[in-house]
C-alpha cells in the first residue's frame, strides 16, 4: 500500500491499476486511516509544521498598521514595509518546506502555506488601502459603469481611446455588472482591489491539478504553485479580464490534459519503469466520442474565454496548435471547434477590432524588436522603478534557468510532462506577431509560467532517495536540494517584494486625487476633451463614452522631448477648433508615473506643468496637493 | 440516491434562490454580498459537477474542485452578456438564470469527464512497444 508513508514518492516500476498512483493515495484512504487520532501537536515533525504558520501570521498581522503606504517615496512600498512583514515571510518559506517533508501524507499543510502565502504578499493593498490599487483598475471600473449606464452592448459605436474593444469583449465586465448590482454597492471601486486575492484563491486548485497531472509527488505540486506565486510579478491579476481570462484557460487546459490523451498514443510511458519517480502516471486514453463530448462540455468555458478577452482565445489556441504537434493529444478537432468560436465571436462582436489588428498585422509581423519591448520603452527612473525593473528581469532569469536545468537533468519528467513544456513556450512566437499595446512582453511571460513553475520546482525537488539514474549520486543531489530550496525559496520570494511593489507610488491613487479627476469629469460637458500627460492616473476614463480624450506622453520618446520644450506650440494644432472645451488634467500619480516609466525625463513633469499655467493659453480652474487642472482659452474665432 | 446527494443536490438548487432573497437587503451588507458572491463564484459549476457517483477514479473530486470556479464564472459571464446583448440586464435577470439553470443542473448528476469514468478504453490493454510523446 502506498499511503501513509513519510516519503512522498514511491516510484512503483508497476502500472497502478487507475491511473494516477498519487491520486489514489489522496483520495482513497483505507478504513484504518479513517480511524482519526488526535495528533501529538507537539511532536517535533508536527510542532515544526504548524508553528511557523502561526509565528507567521502574527508577525503579517503585527507588521499591517506599520504600514504607512500614504508617504510612500522613490522606493515604493519596499522601505514602508516593517521588518515584521520581511520576517513573516521567511518565516512562512521555512514553515513551507519543513511541510513538504510530509507533502507525502499531509498534502493540505503545503497548501495551506501556499495559500497563506498568497494572502501575505497580496492582502497589504487590498486590505489597508483607502481607494483603488492600479490606476487602470479605475479605467476597469469605468467601463463597468458605462455598461450600466447604457444598458446595453456597444459594439460598433467608435470610442476615443479604442475603449468600444470593452463593449467588444465584453464578458468580465458584465459579469461584473451583475456583481455590483447585485452586491448593493455603488461602484466595482468597492471591491476591486481584492481582485488579485480572488484569482489567486480560485486559481491554486487549477494549478494543482495541472500539476497533478504531470506529477505524483506533492512536494513538487506544491513548490511548484509556490513558485507560481512568487513568480507572478506581473500584475496582471488585478481587477481585469485578463486575469479571469487566465483561469479559464488554464481551466480547459487541463481539462485537455485529462481527458483527451488519444488511444495507443502514450507508448512506452504507460510503464512506470520509463517514467520519472515523480511523474504521474499519463492519464487514461479516451474515445473520440468521449473526447467530443468533452468538447462539449468545454464549449462553454471557451465561449466565456471569447466573450472575455481578446487575446487569450489566441494564447489557447497557439497552446492547443502546440499540443497538436504531439501523437498524445492530437485533437485536430477541439482545436478547430476553439478556433470556429473564436473567429464567429472576432468576425461579429469583435469586428472593428479585429479588422483593424488584421490591417496592424501588416507592419508589425515580424516586428520582434519592437514587438517585445515593455511599453513605450521609456528608460526607468527612481531607486524603486529601477529596482523593480532589475528585480523583473532577475525573476524571469531565474525561472527560466531553473527551468532549463530541469529539461536538461530530468528528462524523463520532461518526456511525460512534455505537453506541459510545449503549452508554456508556444505563445513565445507570438512576439513575431503584434505588441499588443506594448503588453506583449508580460503575457507572453504570464501564459507562460504556469509550465515554467512546475519546471523550475522540478530542478529544486528532487527525485525520492534511491530513484533516478544520472552522473550525481542521490545522496549527493537530495544534500545539495536540501540547501538550494529553502535558499531559492527564500530569494524568490525576497525578490517578489522589489519586482511587485517597487513602483508602488505609481499604483496607490490618493482619494483627493481622485476626487478632484471625478468632479472634473462630472462636470465638464459632452464631447469635452481631456488631455493629461499619461493615462495612468485614478478615474482617467470616468465617462469615457462621453469624453474625448489624449495622454500627450504617450508617444515615442523624442516627440516627448520637442513636446517639453514649447508644450503650448506643440499641443495647440491638434487641439479641437469647434468650441468643444478642453481641459489639461495634471495629477500627482501622473508625475510618478511619467518619471519612474521614464516617459519624461527628470523634472519633466514640473517644467511641462508650469509652463502651462504660466501660458496664457490655458488658465487654472481648480487645483490641489495633488493636482492641476486647466482649461484651454481657444482663441476667439476671427 | 443517497440522502446526502439529495441535500447537495438541494442546497445548490437552493442556494441560488437564496442569493437572490438577499439582494433584497438594503445596502451592500454581508449579509447581502457574500450569498451572492458564494453563489455566483460556486454554484452553477456545483451544479454541473455533484453529485458524482461514487465509482470516479481517483482525482475525480481534486478535478471538480478545481473546475467549480472557473465553471461558475464563465456561465456567469455568459450570462450577464446575454442578458446584455438582449437588452433585458438586471440583477434580478442575471440571478434568477443562473439560480435557474443551477436548479435545473442540480436533477442531473454531476458531469462525470470521460477519463474520470470507469469506462476509459484500453485501460487494461497491454500499452504498444514504441514512442509516444
Amino acid at each position: 500500500m502506498q499511503q501513509r508513508v513519510p516519503t512522498p514518492v514511491q516510484g512503483s516500476k508497476q502500472q497502478p491499476p487507475d491511473g494516477p498512483a498519487g491520486e489514489q493515495t489522496a483520495d482513497a484512504p483505507t478504513k484504518g486511516a479513517r480511524r482519526w487520532s488526535r495528533p501529538d501537536l507537539i511532536q517535533p515533525q508536527i510542532l515544526f509544521t504548524w508553528l511557523p504558520l502561526v509565528i507567521a501570521t502574527a508577525l503579517w498581522v503585527y507588521s499591517l498598521p506599520h504600514i504607512d503606504y500614504r508617504h510612500m517615496d522613490d522606493w515604493g512600498l519596499l522601505d514602508q514595509l516593517p521588518a515584521a512583514f520581511y520576517l513573516s515571510l521567511a518565516v512562512l518559506t521555512g514553515g513551507f518546506v519543513v511541510s513538504l517533508r510530509r507533502a507525502g501524507t499531509a498534502p493540505w499543510w503545503p497548501g495551506l502555506y501556499s495559500v497563506a502565502l498568497l494572502f501575505a504578499l497580496k492582502a497589504p493593498t487590498a486590505i489597508l488601502y483607502n481607494s483603488v490599487r492600479y490606476p487602470w483598475s479605475s479605467k476597469h471600473d469605468a467601463v463597468v459603469n458605462h455598461l450600466l449606464a447604457n444598458q446595453e452592448l456597444r459594439p460598433g459605436v467608435p470610442l476615443s481611446g479604442n475603449m468600444a474593444a470593452y463593449d467588444q469583449w465584453p464578458g468580465f465586465f458584465t459579469l461584473n455588472a451583475g456583481l455590483v448590482r447585485a452586491f448593493g454597492v455603488d461602484t466595482a471601486a468597492s471591491y476591486l482591489n481584492w481582485a488579485s486575492l480572488f484569482y489567486g484563491v480560485v486559481l491554486i486548485p487549477v494549478l494543482v491539478l495541472i500539476y497533478r497531472t504531470f506529477a505524483e509527488d506533492w512536494r513538487l505540486v506544491w513548490t511548484g504553485v509556490w513558485i507560481f506565486e512568487v513568480a507572478n510579478w506581473v500584475g496582471q491579476d488585478y481587477f481585469s479580464p485578463q486575469g479571469m481570462a487566465l483561469i479559464l484557460d488554464l481551466a480547459v487546459l487541463a481539462v485537455v490534459f485529462r481527458h483527451f490523451v488519444r488511444p495507443g498514443a502514450a507508448g512506452e510511458l504507460r510503464s512506470r519503469a520509463n517514467l520519472d519517480p515523480a511523474a504521474a502516471s499519463i492519464p487514461p486514453p479516451t474515445t473520440g466520442r468521449q473526447r467530443a463530448v468533452c468538447i462539449a462540455i468545454l464549449a462553454p468555458l471557451i465561449a466565456a474565454i471569447n466573450f472575455t478577452h481578446q487575446l487569450t482565445p489566441v494564447m489557447l489556441c497557439v497552446a492547443l496548435f502546440a499540443l497538436n504537434l504531439t501523437r498524445r493529444y492530437r485533437n485536430p478537432g477541439l482545436l478547430v471547434v476553439t478556433a470556429v468560436i473564436m473567429l464567429i465571436w472576432d468576425v461579429t462582436m469583435g469586428r472593428p477590432l479585429f479588422v483593424e489588428t488584421l490591417a496592424s498585422l501588416k507592419e508589425s509581423v515580424g516586428n520582434l524588436l519592437n514587438n517585445s519591448r515593455a511599453g513605450y520603452a521609456g528608460e526607468l527612473t527612481g531607486p524603486g522603478p529601477v529596482l523593480q525593473g532589475r528585480a523583473d528581469v532577475v525573476m524571469v532569469l531565474v525561472i527560466a534557468g531553473l527551468a532549463a536545468v530541469a529539461v536538461v537533468l530530468r528528462r524523463k519528467l520532461v518526456k511525460s510532462a512534455l505537453p506541459l513544456l510545449l503549452v508554456s513556450i508556444a505563445p513565445v512566437p507570438l512576439f513575431a506577431v503584434n505588441d499588443y499595446g506594448g503588453e506583449m512582453l508580460f503575457r507572453v511571460y504570464l501564459f507562460g509560467l504556469p509550465g515554467a513553475a512546475f519546471f523550475a520546482a522540478a530542478a529544486l525537488v528532487p527525485a525520492a532517495a534511491g530513484q533516478g539514474k544520472g552522473r550525481i549520486r542521490p545522496v549527493v543531489r537530495r544534500r545539495v536540494a536540501a540547501v538550494a530550496l529553502p535558499l531559492v525559496l527564500v530569494l524568490l520570494v525576497a525578490g517578489f517584494i522589489p519586482a511587485y511593489y517597487g513602483k508602488e507610488r505609481m499604483y496607490y491613487t490618493p482619494p483627493a486625487e481622485t476626487a478632484m479627476v471625478t468632479k472634473v469629469l462630472d462636470n465638464a460637458p459632452k464631447g469635452s476633451m481631456i488631455l493629461a500627460v499619461t493615462g495612468s492616473f485614478p478615474q482617467a476614463l470616468h465617462r469615457y463614452d462621453q469624453l474625448e480624450h489624449w495622454y500627450v506622453a504617450e508617444q515615442e520618446e523624442p516627440q516627448n522631448a520637442i513636446m517639453l520644450r514649447d508644450p503650448v506650440g506643440y499641443l495647440e494644432p491638434q487641439l479641437p477648433k469647434d468650441g468643444r472645451p478642453v481641459y489639461f488634467v495634471l495629477t500627482r500619480t501622473q508625475d510618478f508615473y511619467t518619471a519612474g516609466e521614464g516617459l519624461l525625463p527628470a523634472g519633466g513633469f514640473a517644467e511641462l506643468k508650469a509652463k502651462l499655467e504660466a501660458s496664457p493659453k490655458f488658465r487654472v480652474i481648480d487645483g490641489n496637493a495633488y493636482g492641476t487642472v486647466l482649461q484651454y482659452v481657444a482663441p476667439r474665432p476671427g | 440516491m443517497t440522502l446526502s446527494q439529495t441535500h447537495v443536490r438541494v442546497t445548490v438548487a437552493l442556494s441560488g434562490w437564496l442569493a437572490l432573497a438577499a439582494t433584497a437587503l438594503p445596502g451592500a451588507s454581508p449579509a447581502r454580498w457574500i450569498p451572492v458572491l458564494l453563489f455566483v463564484t460556486l454554484g452553477p459549476g456545483f451544479a454541473l459537477l455533484y453529485p458524482q457517483p461514487g465509482t470516479l477514479r481517483p482525482g475525480a473530486r481534486l478535478e471538480a474542485l478545481a473546475l467549480v470556479a472557473p465553471l461558475s464564472l464563465s456561465f456567469g459571464a455568459l450570462m450577464s452578456t446575454c442578458l446584455f446583448l438582449v437588452h433585458g440586464f438586471s440583477a434580478t435577470a442575471f440571478l434568477i438564470s443562473l439560480a435557474a439553470f443551477s436548479t435545473v443542473a442540480c436533477a442531473f448528476p454531476g458531469l462525470p469527464l470521460p477519463a474520470a469514468t470507469r469506462g476509459a478504453v484500453e485501460r487494461t490493454k497491454r500499452a504498444k512497444p514504441g514512442a509516444g510523446r
